[in-house]
């Protein structure tokens, strides 16, 4: 764990490294500042600081893969790229048949080198297992969609799959790694989250409209005020996912996290009015973002519908963050 | 003593006095079983020690975190012991007057409160002074060495059963707005107080009008200086979103617990339900926050504003769903139980009324969190 003075200069890298790069020179600055032995030294600093950040300036980078891979030890190498559910879904990113021919469809956040593995992991035999296949062996299709900033790549096999050799295949655990990707995007939405706040505050006091600034009108100051409650709503949802690690809170966080980023969005849009719904405002770079991270993981509407499906068929609650 | 310790101790003792303390059968006046009962939790809890924790030795106390009183009320509350209103109000009323009042009020008055003795009530709001407190016109002026009380208060909670109560009063000139207010600690029999309580919707008589006329409340009674009243109540308002914010969402964890248990499957909407629990879990893991943080000395203020709007998302959500999901029982039942989820039902929906509105709280967090400036 790391001492509060560490934590601040850490903190600051982080900061200024996100703000800086994305993409490609983001994941090479991450390198050259440890931040994966960080993950493996003080995970939830590590995971709060660089997610929060990488929100704020909606930058992105490979590090939601090196998560996933850490918690779910599906151990891919610095040469491996790992598959990661599509958006909108939550399962295990690859099927493995009875003869061990695996299918994929999945996403990838950065493109795999023709020499590069490809980590899959698949449910086996009542647990998880992670397969490597040559990228060679996958189709790779950049997408695009709502979010062109953000790379995103389509792993795809052909009907009949691609053979694994299962005796390679290490155990892995999907539901943790799942859990924690699912804190990390949690953080990312609400950093997203803040700054729609911020450009939807900025603009409210500079704006003036019947001569005075558009922040004197009640309607607007509370609309400001309610996205301020969405937005520290779903840090203490997320900060509190921290506190038991169990998969059901990193679910109700990743799903507050991404209903109150669309309730923010909302906001901060009708604020920001016309300005904000040109390509010459930087809004619609955090509305695109947020929009594809609710996606990512499993969408707050799914998972939300998955939680009450759940509660109703327990008849329990989860455990609701005790003193 | 640490939270840990103090919770499996606390725990083992409420489980060995279950018998004693678990709530006898309900007679037809549930404020008057409410107040007796708290009482009596009160008392076994004091005189065990278990309920003194968390409060200063000045005042009875054992000294500790408040976080310790978070987790008793939520110990209380999750096994019935107590209902949250009356047994909260001692987490905003009685810190503030420990905070501004001097050590002989202190010392005589405060201890029989927590002790399960007395019960107090908080006359703050007025007819005509609701959401603008500064605005406040009943008045007290000087006569010797009293003060004299003319004028009325409203929404008064307990004030029927109360024994003292904690007045806000404008010392000042009528236009002094709130540097002219001040606050005196009252006995409810004084002469020239008279008290109507008012049924509300969820057919309780909680809330009172309290009138005053011609009261006269000896010097020593003010709590604090002169002028010091609106000080009084900024720094009370926010522990009616701290402590006792926490204490209500362990209300409606214990409520929701017990819904999802009886609720006939078909007539619940999975989505709406998982929504709520989520709402739940958000306005829990920022309160717990903010029980850590005042716990460690942090100073309270506006935004604890959003504790409180998180309270009233959670609670009209949640009740809204129990009345889509015992809709026969609440809207046709006439047993004790659906009388009991009706009335819930209906004290929900002031929860964006009382203690600030929702309005206010916004406002709040406009200027004061958000610097948009003042309204205008």
């Amino acid at each position: 764990m790391m001492d509060a003075t560490d934590r601040s200069l850490y903190a600051d890298a982080l900061r200024s490294a996100t703000s800086e790069h994305t993409g490609r020179p983001l994941d090479a600055v991450l390198a050259e500042l440890g931040w994966a032995e960080a993950l493996t030294d003080d995970p939830r600093a590590a995971v709060e600081f660089l997610f929060e950040n990488q929100g704020r300036v909606a930058h992105a980078s490979e590090a939601l893969a090196i998560v996933v891979d850490a918690a779910a030890g599906s151990c891919a190498g610095t040469g491996d790229v790992l598959a990661l559910p599509r958006p909108g879904h939550s399962g295990q990113p690859g099927t493995l048949d009875g003869d061990g021919r695996l299918s994929l469809r999945a996403v990838a956040l950065r493109e795999p080198a023709a020499d590069e593995q490809v980590v899959v992991i698949c449910a086996h035999d009542e647990s998880d297992v992670a397969v490597q296949v040559p990228a060679s062996a996958v189709r790779v299709r950049a997408l695009h969609g709502i979010d062109p900033d953000h790379e995103l790549f389509e792993l795809g096999t052909g009907p009949s799959g691609v053979e694994v050799d299962l005796a390679a295949a290490k155990l892995a655990d999907w539901t943790s790694g799942l859990a924690a990707g699912r804190r990390a995007v949690a953080h990312e939405l609400v950093g997203l989250s803040a700054t729609m706040l911020a450009l939807a505050r900025e603009h409210a006091l500079s704006r003036v409209q019947f001569g005075r600034p558009i922040s004197g009108f009640q309607a607007v100051r509370h609309r400001l005020a309610e996205t301020h409650v969405a937005v520290e709503g779903a840090r203490a949802a997320a900060d509190g996912a921290w506190d038991d690690c169990s998969p059901v809170s990193a679910s109700m966080a990743k799903a507050v996290a991404g209903r109150n980023a669309r309730v923010t969005m909302r906001h901060a849009q009708q604020v920001l009015a016309g300005m904000g719904f040109t390509y010459e405002h930087q809004f619609h770079r955090y509305l695109r973002r947020a929009l594809l991270l609710d996606e990512l993981l499993g969408s707050s509407r799914a998972l939300t519908y998955e939680l009450g499906v759940q509660i109703l068929r327990t008849r329990r609650l989860p455990e609701l963050l005790p003193l | 003593m640490e939270l840990n310790e103090y919770r499996s101790g606390l725990d083992a003792w409420l489980d060995a006095n279950a018998g004693e303390l678990t709530p006898g059968e309900p007679s037809q006046a549930p404020l008057d079983d409410e107040v007796e009962q708290l009482s009596r939790v009160k008392k076994a809890l004091w005189e065990s020690g278990w309920g003194r924790f968390g409060w200063p030795e000045i005042a009875g106390g054992q000294g500790g975190s408040v976080v310790l009183r978070a987790y008793l009320g939520e110990a209380l509350m999750t096994r019935r012991l107590v209902s949250p209103n009356a047994y909260s109000m001692a987490e905003f009323l009685a810190p503030s007057v420990i905070s501004f009042a001097d050590d002989e009020l202190i010392t005589r008055f405060v201890p029989p409160f927590l002790r399960g003795d007395v019960l107090w009530c908080q006359g703050f709001s007025e007819p005509a002074t609701g959401s603008n407190l500064a605005s406040l016109q009943c008045r007290a002026s000087r006569s010797g060495a009293n003060w004299v009380v003319q004028g009325q208060k409203v929404w008064t909670s307990y004030a029927q059963l109360a024994e003292h109560g904690v007045l806000l009063a404008r010392t000042g000139s009528p236009d002094s707005r709130h540097e002219g207010i001040s606050a005196f600690f009252i006995d409810m029999d004084w002469p020239g107080i008279t008290i109507r309580p008012v049924r509300t919707m969820d057919g309780i008589e909680e809330f009172c009008e309290v009138f005053y006329e011609e009261v006269e409340i000896p010097a020593e009674r003010m709590i604090g200086r002169e002028g010091q009243g609106w000080e009084f109540a900024m720094s009370l308002l926010p522990l009616e979103r701290s402590t006792s914010l926490w204490h209500r969402g362990a209300y409606l964890r214990r409520e929701l617990v017990h819904f999802v248990e009886t609720v006939p499957e078909d007539l619940v909407a999975p989505a709406a339900l998982g929504q709520v629990v989520q709402q739940l879990f958000t306005l829990r893991a920022r309160s717990r926050a903010t029980q850590y943080r005042a716990g460690a000395g942090g100073v309270l203020g506006p935004e604890t504003s959003v504790d409180k709007l998180l309270l009233v998302e959670t609670e009209q959500a949640m009740f809204d769903v129990v009345l889509d999901g015992m809709a026969d029982g609440v809207v046709l039942g006439d047993d004790r139980e659906a009388e009991r989820w009706r009335s819930e039902f209906m004290y929900s929906r002031a929860s964006s009324i009382y203690g600030g509105s929702l309005e206010i709280q916004r406002n709040i967090l406009a200027q004061r969190v958000l610097g948009l400036g003042r309204d205008r």
